[in-house]
């Protein structure tokens, strides 16, 4: 029994050793591979008994629903590097994925004697919210290339990197993702410049034949702490945006984020769209987070319709919403007041068109 | 006996996690500090200046300087990644950036780091951990803005870091400078 007692103390003195080693922070050598990730799940009811407000996400009405598993991979060996971010669920997958299939599905249905050819619908098999490789040429000098997040606007699809739960018509109108190949050029710490070609349409991992679209993004700090991002995209198949993103941690309590974006169709179609947001933040405790979203948004006259008023109409949102922070998990309650500039957007609880809506919702978002 | 070695067990583990934050002291201004002083028998204060340089180009490449026009003392700041997270799920969670200083006499020289400051990391749209900017917690008020767990890691980590800058710098002063291989060449036009 001591002897089996002394080898214990061994084997623990050797664990707690080699602990000690490898607590020793590397400085060299390539980074591991990095999973990264979150998963949410959301309460939400209108007002009015029923959905109404067209934003994404967050679409189901008086159910405790989920939004998605999201799971991203990440690994550098020198000065390549890739990532591939996977995500299932609603909001990871019809809601913000393309469908992969390649068209409408052939369906052969025998009946009798006949058969009959008709059309089904695909699904979606990918569900990938960022795939490419990435190399630095130079620590100033990066290519990439593959499909990747947008670099428009102010909020993601990811519900870890939003403040908000509910999203912005801004959000929901520009793209999502862009496929395309991009240079970005770091001048100094306080400027750097990409530019890049991509598919010419958004959100697709396919193009439709011509990788016909421009996109470029300038970035300065003008002062510490305050970083804008002039963004524009622009090809002759879908339409062209410029874009202002901004966001300021004046102090480590307060934040100021603003939004101004304006797109305009083309390739037949006339119209589009144009809108601000605000998003002031400020933490009142270590874990409590108070923030608002006011936004105005308008579609233009024209044949574009987007997800939002119709056009020559506009709509003002004010969100209010909560971060409360327990570790890894948030809570984010949220109440949201819409009002549109004419009432054929929005309905109330007996179904007829009214020009305000309001929601109520409650997410858990764990990062990890 | 068994209880003697049970205790020895127990004291064993609490002696590996409390060795990293121990290691930081704190200096007049109650910050957190890393401080030593090492003899460097026979090599003179200029030898120790250019050793002190050759080691931050290897080991700490991007330290930047602070410009110096005495030849005793090496100033600059520099920081590290420390990491969170389980296992496979680790990842980037924030950086400590940190000053450094490294003062030489004859035969001696001693080193400290200080002003250990954190920045958390967050997940951007394209999946990378990048700096959120504006947040710098001091590591000495920390525990007003970050949990006690996350805290105490990343005092540990700092320490470890210390330890391995101390270690590194030492082990680099007391080498023997490596001699340039000259390679032979044979001149054919001359014989």
């Amino acid at each position: 029994m001591k002897k089996r007692f002394l080898l214990l103390i061994f084997t623990v003195s050797a664990f707690c050793l080699s602990s000690k080693a490898q607590d020793t922070i590397k400085t060299t050598g390539d980074a591991p591979l990095v999973i990264s990730g979150s998963v949410d799940t959301y309460f939400k009811t209108d007002f009015s008994g029923h959905a109404n407000i067209p934003t994404s996400f967050a679409n189901e009405n008086s159910s405790i629903s989920i939004g998605m598993i999201d799971l991203a991979l990440k690994k550098s060996v020198g000065k390549a590097s890739f990532v591939g971010e996977l995500s299932f669920g609603p909001r990871g997958q019809q809601q913000s994925i393309p469908n992969a299939d390649p068209g409408s599905v052939n369906v052969v249905t025998p009946i009798g004697e006949n058969t009959y050819a008709g059309s089904g619908v695909g699904y979606s098999s990918y569900h990938i919210q960022n795939l490419y490789v990435s190399y630095n040429i130079t620590d100033q000098f990066n290519l990439t290339a593959g499909y990747m997040s947008t670099f428009i606007g102010y909020e993601v699809i990811s519900p870890a990197s939003n403040f908000n739960y509910s999203t912005s018509y801004l959000f929901t109108n520009g793209p999502f993702q862009n496929a395309g190949f991009k240079a970005t050029y770091t001048f100094s710490p306080a400027v750097s410049l990409m530019a890049g070609i991509f598919n010419d349409y958004w959100n697709v991992y396919q193009s439709a034949g011509k990788v016909n679209t421009f996109g470029a993004q300038l970035t300065v700090t003008p002062v510490k702490n305050w970083t804008a991002y002039l963004n524009v995209v622009t090809g002759s198949s879908y339409g062209t945006e410029f874009d202002l993103t901004t966001a300021y941690q004046i102090t480590t309590a307060f934040k100021l984020g603003l939004n101004a974006a304006t797109f305009s169709a083309t390739n037949g179609v006339t119209g589009g769209f144009s809108g601000v947001a605000l998003y002031p933040q400020v933490a009142v405790s270590k874990a409590v987070t108070l923030g608002l979203r006011g936004e105005y948004f308008m579609t233009k006259s024209g044949t574009f319709f987007d997800a939002g008023p119709a056009p020559g109409e506009s709509v003002t949102g004010i969100t209010f919403t909560a971060n409360i922070k327990a570790g890894p998990l948030t809570f984010i309650p949220e109440i949201r007041f819409d009002n549109s500039s004419k009432s054929d957007l929005f309905t109330d609880g007996g179904g007829a068109f009214t020009t305000s809506a309001s929601q109520f919702l409650l997410a858990a978002v764990y990062a990890f | 006996m068994k209880t003697i070695l049970v205790a020895l067990i127990f004291v064993l583990f609490a002696k590996i996690s409390f060795a990293q934050q121990s290691l930081l002291s704190f200096d007049e201004h109650n910050k957190y500090i890393y401080y030593q002083v090492a003899e460097a028998p026979g090599l003179p204060q200029d030898t120790l200046h250019v050793r002190g340089l050759s080691f931050l180009k290897t080991y700490y490449p991007k330290s930047k300087l602070k410009p110096s026009t005495e030849g005793k003392i090496i100033s600059g700041e520099n920081k590290f990644l420390v990491y969170g997270g389980i296992s496979v799920l680790k990842h980037e969670k924030g950086e400590i950036a940190y000053e450094f200083n490294i003062e030489f006499k004859d035969q001696k020289y001693r080193f400290w780091l200080t002003n250990f400051v954190f920045t958390p990391y967050q997940r951007d749209r394209y999946g990378n951990f990048v700096a959120q900017q504006g947040i710098d917690i001091p590591l000495e008020t920390a525990l007003t803005k970050l949990d006690k767990k996350d805290v105490d890691g990343y005092l540990d980590e700092t320490g470890a870091f210390c330890k391995q800058f101390g270690d590194r710098l030492k082990q680099f002063i007391i080498s023997a400078p490596k001699k340039e291989e000259t390679i032979k060449k044979v001149v054919t036009d001359k014989w």
